[in-house]
């Protein structure tokens, strides 16, 4: 296996430097700039944010969005790779899940505008039909204060992602075992809860934080569908970032930064539960 | 067709599709060059700290993009990387690559270690057997590599405006401010624009792996 020794290492080097001089010098400066006033250390600007009415209600905003996004892409995802991976040999499948990936996020968000909004088509459709009989009656699903259209946007366009990610694990599933929990006499739920949950699991939990991170920090779409108050909070951060006067600048940092914290706290609460199942699984499976 | 005769007489427009082109094949070669060697060692080569590596690795794709830059914004004013297209060249890094490596680890796991050691112990040289046998095996991967890695590319919006400031004008900072003022005919077809550009640049590589990569009748 050693073909070359150490310089194998070396192959990682360009990432490495790549995620160290821009993530880590990134985000170190950042934190700087959130905790110094008048060169001197004080943690005033983080105080100041959560005492702010406006950051908690975008924050509030942008963490139920990001959940019950992630929740549905990741639920509507695994029942559709499931469905999928039974006609896997049919390439033409392939070919329909990459389409929504052709188009940016924000395209899809413009189409959402045109598709739903109350002077869009489906209003005018309904109207014409006559079943509601002011354009005003359509349900109120884009710049609503649920952030309806934001999550349907995400939902669609993150779905075909949790597929992308899961469908080589259900390729790579050792179809065997599902075989025998059936011959004994399990029912399709056993299937997935023994079979398929452990060797899905971690893939399942790093796709949802990925979609999830993505989500609570876009900017794109909620610019496009969202209300103005409240705000997703990279709207808000960007705001205070680049309009107006410099004071809020700091602000900006301290209120980004929360959010980076709070990611980054769950990804740690994930890796070191992961790090364990890993371990298990790879003995219990003995495919590796 | 109305909406694609207004859009094209706009003159910025060409512009903005060149830049988004340079840039993005400049940001899907950078991630080959870069992916390629890492995902192999990842898929190849257990070590000490790889899950270490593996998770820094997707640190990009967790750590909110607008947190990172802003914190480099002002150090890349000072290195003049700021309005310049090289600039928004190396932010578009951060969202692409973890996705990069991951499609190529798995794509080297999937293929094993072994073909290269029966080529290299029938007396291939390390390179031409990459050259002979991965290359033409990694050509699917290559491939989903340069339509996604371009896409990203087109659709980061916030990360070229702070970076690229008002000189380096990309289709995504163009449709922004057409949202608002423009008719939705010309919108229309502003948002299929976002479609053909990453077609025109797969056919553009499409050709380069038929011209470069050898063997493609048997794997084809």
């Amino acid at each position: 296996m050693k073909l070359f020794g150490k310089s194998n290492l070396l192959f990682l080097l360009p990432p490495f430097i790549l995620t160290i001089a821009l993530v880590g010098y990134g985000v170190i400066m950042a934190i700087s700039e959130s905790i110094h006033k008048n060169e001197q250390l004080t943690f005033q600007y983080y105080v100041d944010v959560f005492a702010n009415d406006i950051f908690i209600a975008s924050l509030n905003y942008s963490l139920s969005i990001a959940f019950v996004s992630t929740f549905f892409s990741i639920f509507i995802g695994l029942l559709i790779t499931r469905w999928l991976y039974r006609c896997w040999k049919n390439d033409f499948l392939k070919i329909v899940y990459w389409i929504p990936m052709l188009f940016p996020h924000f395209v899809w968000g413009y189409m959402m505008v045109l598709l739903f909004s109350q002077t869009g088509w489906f209003s005018s459709l309904v109207y014409n039909i006559g079943i509601i009989h002011k354009p005003n009656e359509f349900p109120v699903i884009i710049n609503d204060s649920h952030g309806i259209g934001i999550i349907i946007t995400y939902v669609l366009k993150e779905t075909p992602f949790v597929i992308l990610m899961l469908l080589p694990a259900y390729h790579q599933l050792n179809h065997q075992l599902s075989s025998v929990v059936r011959t004994l006499g399990g029912k399709e739920w056993d299937v997935f809860k023994t079979v398929e949950w452990p060797w899905i699991m971690p893939i399942l939990f790093e796709t949802s934080i990925i979609v999830f991170s993505f989500i609570l920090s876009a900017y794109e779409v909620p610019y496009l569908l969202g209300t103005t108050y409240p705000k997703m909070i990279s709207l808000l951060v960007y705001e205070w970032f680049f309009e107006g006067d410099w004071s809020n600048r700091p602000k900006a940092f301290a209120a980004m930064l929360s959010v980076t914290m709070f990611i980054f706290s769950i990804m740690m609460a994930y890796t070191s539960l992961l790090i364990k199942k890993r371990y298990h699984m790879m003995k219990g499976n003995g495919k590796v | 067709m109305n909406g694609w005769k207004i859009l094209l007489k706009e003159p910025r427009i060409w512009q903005a599709i060149q830049s988004s082109w340079l840039i993005g094949i400049t940001v899907v070669l950078l991630n080959l060059l870069i992916a390629i060697p890492a995902g192999r060692t990842i898929a190849f080569h257990s070590f000490r700290g790889k899950w270490f590596f593996e998770l820094l690795f997707t640190l990009p794709i967790l750590i909110p993009s607008l947190a990172v830059v802003m914190g480099l914004h002002l150090t890349m004013i000072r290195l003049g990387l700021t309005d310049h297209w090289m600039g928004v060249v190396i932010v578009h890094l951060l969202p692409s690559v973890p996705y990069t490596i991951k499609i190529f680890h798995s794509s080297f796991e999937r293929i094993g270690p072994h073909l290269e050691d029966q080529a290299v112990s029938l007396g291939s040289s390390k390179w031409y057997s990459f050259y002979s046998i991965y290359l033409p095996l990694l050509v699917p991967s290559i491939r989903s590599t340069v339509f996604l890695v371009f896409v990203i590319s087109l659709s980061q919006y916030v990360l070229t405006a702070i970076i690229g400031g008002g000189n380096v004008v990309t289709i995504a900072t163009l449709y922004f401010p057409f949202l608002s003022t423009v008719k939705e005919s010309v919108i229309s077809s502003f948002s299929l624009v976002f479609a053909i550009l990453p077609l025109t640049v797969l056919l553009l590589f499409e050709l380069l792996i038929q011209i470069f990569i050898p063997y493609r009748k048997q794997n084809g």
